[in-house]
């Protein structure tokens, strides 16, 4: 597979479907993305990511079982693929490089 | 949920909205989830912020990815893309059915597209005449007034009106909202430094005339431009043709003929071509000393008003009868020694009338009209043939597929079998004749480009598809396309989807005699179209030719017609003196008054002695004593005027016609005349001559009574010439001008070529009914071979079996042609009084000219008996050649 490129949101929703580890379906990755970068996200924006995400190769999903709060509807689960977990620690390593590439005290100037 | 309290649910139409939005697969999450969140809402902030979220997050699932993942939900169950597939179908199969009939899908396509072709081009043309005067703002409110009038029977109609009349009607009648005049006068010669050119579109306007016409100005300003004595208004053409690069205004240009200078204060752009007069120099009319005369007792002022919105014309011309009576009258007593009331008893009437700018082009008949003219009449005509031809066509289109629709009738009670309704397949015939009738658009457009060079030609005309017109022409042309496809597909399309599977299905069709009877009457009513405008064509050519060869009282060959001559001045009888010493020459006159050309304002009313009270009408010819000889006119009586008759200066010669008028037989000569002018002056004339009868004007025309004076008229110069070296003469003819005056152009035209110019109009229509009979022919050829070429397959085993039992080529030949001419016949018989009907008008035009003969008729029948009979037995042959083995093999 050639080497997908992971957007910035990709990203973000990549990271919260692995903290949530058995618990990430549509809802909640909607909720925790909310949470964690306190933006105000669509649900839809949510569900295309993750969508997205599955066909490039980083998740794979699984349906649950049906819930009376969804209409009965069952809850589709998202786990981090091998191919996504590479993915993040890739951009991990790519982004601890960079930072160990800025001279001291640059950060500092900028009074952070 | 049943347990739940129903009315605790998202909006169903947004749930809705997801199911057919969202691909299948996606759909059970996302709906839970956006109902899970639904929930929450409820409890935390109400069910109706909750349904509003609902639907804002449901909305908010229009985006790309959706979007893009949209057209993957096809499935068998989805009646709407099934929909779709069948509507692919019909395309697939409409090609393949082009394609496996290849003769007869040209056939119907390249029909059809001459068909539109032809219309499209006719549309142009109408366009183009009917825009005329369009482009002023005011062009809905502005009319000129007119000149009517009846004198002793004689009818008066001029463009022109009298001075004062502007003048009066806007200050009598408060409808009049401008009043602005144009005068002609003569070709000037204009100077500026050293460039000298004659500029035949010069006039005099009022100062207001650009608030009446909209002619845009380049530089300076149209209210005033006009205001002051010797200035004048230039279109860009002149401006660029005398200063070049130079800015015009404030230059003057010289007008050597009037003495006079005029400052440009203006400049206009080009006259549109479209427009019903073409003046490059207008001059200010203050310039002009005549332009404040009221005199009653001339015209020559082209006056325009301009009337309220909405404010019907007649309306004023209903009221300006009183105008005549009011400031005629004494113009009337003066001359005709009568006041109006008198002159009314006679008979006679004179009177302002009408006519709104946008009629002035193509239904003005009046003398001194500016510029030319269209003739409404022939735009009905062309407009008929255009419809016409869309007509046959489209007929054609009809049989052809009419006559294909037995091949395909097996697939028709397939389609009902398998459960197509009788909706789906008209829709389906309906698309395949749709897309035929658009493959025809595609080529008529093509036809268009290619064949308007050659209609320009062929017709004078400077039509152009510019991009804009075509721009606006689109929509409607695809509305166009989608019509006469749907027309042209009608009639199949429910005669084929009324098929009944069964009988289709078991071989025991009989594809019905109706549809048989209804084809062969349109290729009737085809035949019909084409035979009458076969007839129509060659009656024109007759009256044409009748025209050339008349007798018009006159000589045609040989007479030369140097124009301009007045520009000699003084030197215009040395001119006369050199060229008479050519061998080449045998006579030279010196008259401006021509038959055949344009007519001046010479009429002339005389009264003889005998009978004071009777006056006539007449023209007046001023000519010298070698006019009659050199225009080979005969005399009936009496003798031509002679230099050695001092008294021939108050003498008359009339012509037969005016004779008769005045009641005088063999008595004629020696009667006097008494005529007066305008300023009251009796002239008396003594009658020494009667010209035979000739034709000065065309052929529509009846012969009036006509004068000829001895008088000189310079101006133009009219030779009577030896035709054998024609070439050498004018050479020599221009040294000698060149020699006098280097200036001027030599100028010169033959008496044949003026008259052919009078017939222009009917030389126009004679071509186009020539290429319209041509083009209605051939597509009508078309449908005959079309429906030939069926007819022979349809019957290639009875042909077979035929021959087997012993049938000769020449008997199959005959059968299969048999049916097709009767039809033929029969269009020769409907169309031959049509024909008869049409024509008989049309040449009611004309006081002299041709009568129709049966044998036109039978002529134009046999022909086109012939080109079927041909294009039958094209196929007809083929088929009776073919062996009969091929076609009874499968047997």
């Amino acid at each position: 597979m050639r080497r997908a490129f992971l957007g910035e949101f990709e990203e973000i929703v990549l990271l919260v479907v692995a903290s949530c580890h058995l618990e990430a379906y549509g809802v909640n990755v909607w909720e925790q993305v909310q949470e964690q970068t306190g933006r105000k996200i669509t649900m839809s924006a949510v569900h295309a990511t993750l969508y997205r995400l599955e066909e490039k190769g980083f998740l794979n999903s699984h349906m649950g079982g049906s819930t009376q709060e969804r209409g009965g509807r069952r809850k589709r689960f998202f786990k981090l693929t091998p191919a996504g977990a590479h993915a993040l620690q890739e951009i991990q390593a790519i982004r601890s490089k960079l930072w160990q590439g800025i001279p001291q005290g640059v950060i500092q100037l900028f009074g952070i | 949920m049943n347990d739940r309290q129903p009315d605790i649910s998202p909006p169903r139409w947004a749930a809705r909205f997801l199911e057919w939005f969202l691909p299948d697969e996606l759909l059970e999450d996302v709906q839970g989830d956006l109902q899970e969140v639904f929930y929450k809402q409820v409890k935390a902030e109400g069910i109706k912020k909750a349904r509003r979220e609902y639907w804002l997050s449901t909305l908010q699932y229009i985006r790309p990815y959706f979007l893009g993942r949209r057209q993957k939900k096809k499935s068998v169950h989805d009646a709407k893309s099934l929909y779709f597939d069948m509507f692919y179908n019909y395309f697939i199969i409409a090609f393949r059915n082009i394609k496996r009939n290849k003769a007869l899908s040209a056939i119907n396509i390249f029909g059809l597209a001459t068909g539109i072709a032809t219309c499209l081009i006719i549309m142009l043309f109408v366009q183009h005449e009917l825009g005329y005067d369009r482009f002023h703002e005011k062009a809905d409110r502005i009319v000129r007034v007119i000149f009517k009038g009846s004198i002793q029977g004689e009818k008066l109609n001029e463009a022109h009106v009298m001075p004062p009349v502007a003048q009066t009607l806007l200050a009598d009648y408060p409808e009049v909202q401008e009043a602005t005049r144009l005068r002609q006068y003569g070709i000037p010669r204009v100077t500026y430094k050293d460039k000298s050119f004659k500029e035949d579109a010069f006039a005099f306007a009022d100062a207001n005339f650009f608030q009446v016409f909209t002619l845009p100005f380049l530089q300076g300003d149209p209210k005033t431009a006009l205001l002051e004595p010797n200035t004048i208004v230039i279109s860009q053409a002149i401006a660029r043709k005398f200063f070049g690069n130079e800015d015009p205004i404030g230059k003057v240009l010289t007008f050597k003929d009037f003495n006079t200078s005029c400052k440009v204060t203006g400049v206009m752009v080009n006259m549109p071509y479209n427009s019903h007069f073409h003046i490059d120099i207008l001059a200010s009319m203050a310039s002009l000393p005549d332009a404040k005369s009221s005199s009653w007792g001339t015209s020559n002022f082209y006056t325009y008003l301009v009337l309220p919105e909405g404010y019907h014309y007649k309306n004023l011309e209903a009221k300006l009868p009183g105008v005549v009576e009011k400031y005629m009258s004494p113009q009337l007593q003066q001359s005709f020694g009568m006041n109006y009331a008198e002159f009314q008893q006679k008979g006679n009437y004179l009177g302002l009338f009408l006519q709104p700018l946008t009629d002035i082009y193509l239904h003005s008949d009046f003398m001194y009209d500016l510029g030319p003219r269209g003739n409404i009449e022939n735009l009905y005509i062309f407009s008929a043939i255009a419809l016409f031809m869309l007509l046959i066509a489209c007929i054609n289109f009809m049989n052809l597929s009419t006559a294909g629709a037995s091949k395909r009738a097996r697939e028709v009670g397939i389609r009902k079998v398998l459960g197509s309704v009788k909706g789906q397949l008209v829709g389906q015939f309906l698309l395949e004749s749709i897309l035929l009738t658009a493959l025809s658009l595609l080529l008529a457009g093509a036809m268009v480009i290619l064949a308007l060079p050659f209609f320009n030609s062929i017709t004078g005309q400077s039509l152009a598809l510019d991009m804009g017109f075509v721009l606006k022409l689109l929509p409607a042309l695809l509305l166009f396309g989608l019509l006469v496809g749907m027309l042209a597909g009608f009639y199949p399309a429910f005669f084929l989807s009324s098929f009944k599977p069964i009988s289709v299905l078991k071989g025991t069709l009989t594809v019905g005699r109706k549809s048989i009877s209804i084809r062969s009457s349109l290729v009737v009513f085809q035949f019909c179209i084409s035979i009458t405008l076969m007839v129509g064509t060659l009656v024109v050519y007759q009256q044409l030719n009748y025209m050339h060869t008349k007798d018009l009282g006159y000589n045609k060959e040989g007479v030369l017609v140097l124009g301009e001559t007045w520009v000699l001045g003084a030197k215009e009888d040395v001119f006369r003196k050199q060229i008479m010493q050519d061998p080449r020459v045998i006579q030279v006159s010196l008259s401006g008054y021509l038959p055949a050309g344009p007519s001046y304002n010479n009429n002339f009313t005389v009264s003889p002695d005998s009978n004071p009270s009777q006056l006539l009408k007449t023209l007046k010819y001023d000519v010298d004593d070698q006019y009659i000889p050199v225009m080979g006119m005969q005399m009936a009586a009496g003798r031509n005027f002679s230099p050695e008759f001092a008294t021939d200066s108050s003498s008359i010669i009339l012509n037969e016609t005016a004779v008769r008028a005045l009641g005088w037989q063999q008595n004629a000569l020696g009667q006097s005349i008494t005529r007066s002018d305008n300023d009251g002056k009796k002239m008396s004339y003594r009658v020494i001559g009667v010209v035979k009868d000739f034709h000065f004007r065309s052929l529509h025309e009846r012969i009036s009574p006509l004068v000829m004076v001895l008088s000189r008229s310079s101006g133009t110069m009219i030779a009577k010439v030896k035709t054998d070296d024609v070439k050498g003469l004018l050479a020599s003819l221009k040294t000698q001008w060149t020699a006098l005056t280097p200036d001027e152009p030599f100028m010169y035209s033959f008496m044949d070529e003026r008259i052919e110019n009078t017939y222009v109009s009917e030389q126009k229509i004679g071509r186009f009914l020539g290429v319209f009979a041509g083009l209605t022919i051939v597509v009508a050829c078309l449908g005959l071979f079309g429906l030939a070429t069926f007819t022979a397959e349809q019957r290639t085993k009875e042909m077979g079996i035929r021959k087997v039992l012993g049938a000769s080529a020449g008997n199959i030949v005959a059968l299969l042609s048999k049916d097709f001419l009767k039809l033929v016949i029969m269009a020769n018989l409907i169309a031959w009084p049509l024909a008869w009907w049409i024509m008989d008008i049309w040449l009611q035009d004309f006081e002299y000219g041709i009568s129709l003969s049966p044998w036109t008729f039978a002529w134009v029948g046999l022909a086109a008996l012939l080109i079927a009979l041909l294009t039958i037995s094209v196929k007809a042959i083929k088929a009776a050649l073919a062996n009969p083995v091929n076609s009874l093999r499968n047997e």
